[in-house]
């Protein structure tokens, strides 16, 4: 069992988005979708969330066809977590996160939908909110609610669009472990679109760069992280150190600024 | 102007989220993980049903007593007698048959579809304002309503202001252009994937459009048909029949299972919005478009029926969600009933008020609904 990608073309309009894009994320791994802005990360985890339908391409799980199953069964095997929630109307957290199992239920959630919900509910610590409403909520704690209607959906393959770029450090670490743990103690795929390079180093198996809609590095991150590749990616030049925690990024114009003073752990 | 029958009803609803809250406050004081606990900290949950129990059998006393309300004298009692005559049959008494006239040709029909229309209108603007994700949108941002009066001020000044506002060809003419505005609208919004922002700005500008195209109309209409137009678009029910009920309820009947059946969908693309629904396994699309036909027809009906009557299809909603919270499953028949029994109480005001003489539902609706409006706006805890 795997998420297949292949060659998968998207625009918006005229303006090319993804020009065939190929990436395997074996049962269980934990993927990071790299790149610059507006190299196509969120473009991709929408296409396979069917937020967006790409012009050509197919994308599967273990063998199954995602894109042209009904969207209900779709939606029972992979769970979007988007950049934000904001809601016009009042809800609590126990409805909001109720919303994920909208793929299972028929006219009411019954008990079990409820425990469901309640169990995504604890792992994200929720519980002590769970009564109130979202508006009252913190961002990084509306976050977590959006990953909590996630988990309730009950999916094979979570996928994630820079769930940490409006969250503190703390928060971006919890998220981050928490979604690997999903991955190590379910068997989940995950794939998530994030901005961080020493982030997706430290928790990913693996580290998908993407530029101008092309895969240009694939495979661990120890391995797809090379200096000259990032730097041409990224138009900025950068450092790749290979220590003992792991490979670490850094721009060169840091280092020659703030040079020994920084400690090479703080980053990761 | 409060009910006194409805007084009992009334005071049930204050009462019973209130252990709810108590009990949730205990939970969370002492929080262990049990499952029965957290299964019983739900209490908010099991207080909707009872508020949606209190709520309908508050519509039944106050259209009863509605009824009762007016210069001929008429007791509950009278009611009771009057209906079950009509249904069951039997004889009609000589000192009875003016009461029973009164009740059963006039005030029974007008109550009843005053009911029926602002049910209607309420329910449609639930489903507009969870279908656009905004709170302020009506069932008439589409441009239902103006179309619907040029529809009618078309059709009066063809006929030169002799075809009355009942009329057979006024309703149609009316029901016809509602209809047809609506599906313009949706079609032009089909190019742009029937985005919310799309929609709300082609309603808007359709609604200035058949605006001033009803104000030509008017311009070039002598005094008499001018007078007929005007009249129309005051929203009211004075001239309600039996006939007018029938088609009124069955539609707005009808539509409550319909909505209710897609109140999933509803709560996923309200609250988690398109791309989110969509994940979810939502097809938005056409949720999206169903759904707007469904509010936009109930919407037409009751325009070309009573002509305009704007705010209890933004307020009704507004005042369900405070009662029972915005989970459409439960905001969809509250809100029935509370657009429902706002349209008859402000009846019944509009012809007790000024007795003899009758306001017209539609004017009396905009002065109770926009202070309600204005309070609800203002108090309104920020929601993003």
């Amino acid at each position: 069992m795997s998420l297949d990608v292949a060659s998968v073309r998207f625009a918006y309009r005229r303006t090319p988005v993804l020009e065939g894009v190929d990436l395997r994320v074996a049962e269980g791994g934990f993927c990071a979708l790299l790149g610059p802005n507006g190299s196509g990360k969120s473009t991709l985890t929408k296409i396979i969330a069917r937020v967006l339908s790409p012009a050509s391409g197919t994308v599967s799980f273990g063998g199954r066809d995602l894109l042209a199953a009904p969207r209900r069964e779709h939606a029972r095997v992979v769970a979007y977590v988007p950049q934000s929630g904001a809601t016009p109307f009042e809800q609590t957290v126990r409805e909001a996160v109720l919303l994920g199992r909208t793929p299972h239920i028929g006219l009411r959630p019954t008990r079990r939908d409820w425990e469901t919900v309640d169990a995504a509910i604890e792992r994200l610590g929720l519980s002590e909110l769970a009564d109130r409403p979202l508006s009252q909520l913190s961002g990084g704690q509306a976050q977590r609610v959006l990953i909590a209607r996630a988990l309730a959906q009950r999916p094979r393959v979570l996928l994630l669009d820079e769930p940490t770029s409006a969250l503190d450090l703390r928060y971006q670490i919890e998220t981050l472990q928490l979604v690997r743990a999903v991955t190590r103690e379910e068997g989940v795929t995950a794939l998530i679109a994030i901005h961080d390079l020493n982030h997706a180093a430290h928790f990913c198996d693996q580290a998908v760069l993407l530029d101008g809609g092309r895969v240009v590095a694939d495979g661990p991150p120890s391995e797809a992280f090379d200096a000259a590749v990032l730097s041409r990616v990224y138009g900025l030049d950068v450092r790749v150190s290979r220590g003992e925690t792991g490979v670490e990024v850094r721009p060169a114009a840091l280092e020659t600024v703030t040079g020994v003073s920084a400690a090479p752990t703080e980053s990761v | 102007m409060k009910p006194p029958s409805g007084g009992p009803a009334t005071a049930t609803r204050p009462s019973s989220p209130e252990p709810a809250a108590e009990q949730e406050r205990r939970e969370r004081q002492d929080r262990s993980g049990s499952w029965s606990r957290r299964l019983r900290s739900r209490g908010a949950w099991t207080g909707r049903p009872a508020v949606l129990w209190a709520g309908s059998v508050l519509s039944v006393l106050v259209v009863t007593w509605c009824v009762t309300a007016g210069t001929t004298d008429a007791g509950l009692l009278d009611v009771w007698r009057a209906v079950r005559l009509a249904v069951f049959g039997g004889v009609l008494t000589e000192d009875f048959a003016q009461t029973y006239s009164v009740i059963i040709n006039l005030r029974l029909p007008r109550v009843l579809l005053a009911f029926a229309a602002g049910a209607a209108l309420s329910l449609a603007g639930v489903v507009m304002q969870g279908l656009l994700r905004n709170p302020l949108v009506s069932p008439f941002t589409l441009g239902v309503s103006p179309a619907a009066a040029f529809g009618a001020a078309l059709a009066i000044l063809l006929t030169g202001g002799s075809a009355g506002s009942g009329s057979t060809l006024v309703i149609g003419s009316a029901l016809g252009t509602a209809l047809g505005v609506s599906a313009l609208v949706l079609g032009l919004a089909s190019a742009k994937a029937m985005s919310a922002a799309t929609l709300l700005l082609l309603g808007i500008a359709l609604t200035q459009l058949f605006e001033a195209m009803t104000a030509a109309l008017q311009f070039v209409a002598d005094e008499n048909t001018l007078q007929a137009i005007v009249r129309w678009t005051f929203g009211s029910v004075n001239d309600a029949g039996w006939n007018d009920v029938l088609v009124v309820g069955a539609c707005t009947v009808a539509a409550l299972p319909l909505l209710l059946w897609f109140s999933r969908d509803l709560n996923a693309i309200a609250f988690a919005g398109d791309d989110a629904a969509k994940s979810l396994g939502v097809n938005v699309t056409a949720v999206r478009v169903g759904l707007i036909v469904v509010s936009v027809v109930l919407a037409a009906v009751v325009v070309s029926f009573c002509g305009v009557i704007g705010f209890v299809g933004l307020v009704g909603p507004h005042i369900a969600r405070l009662a029972i919270g915005a989970d459409h499953r439960y905001l969809l028949p509250f809100s029935f009933v509370t657009g429902g029994l706002l349209l008859v109480v402000a009846d019944t005001v509009g012809r007790t008020v000024l007795a003899p003489s009758v306001v017209p539902v539609g004017i009396v609706v905009a002065f109770i609904g926009a202070p309600v409006f204005i309070n609800l706006i203002l108090t309104r805890r920020a929601a993003q």
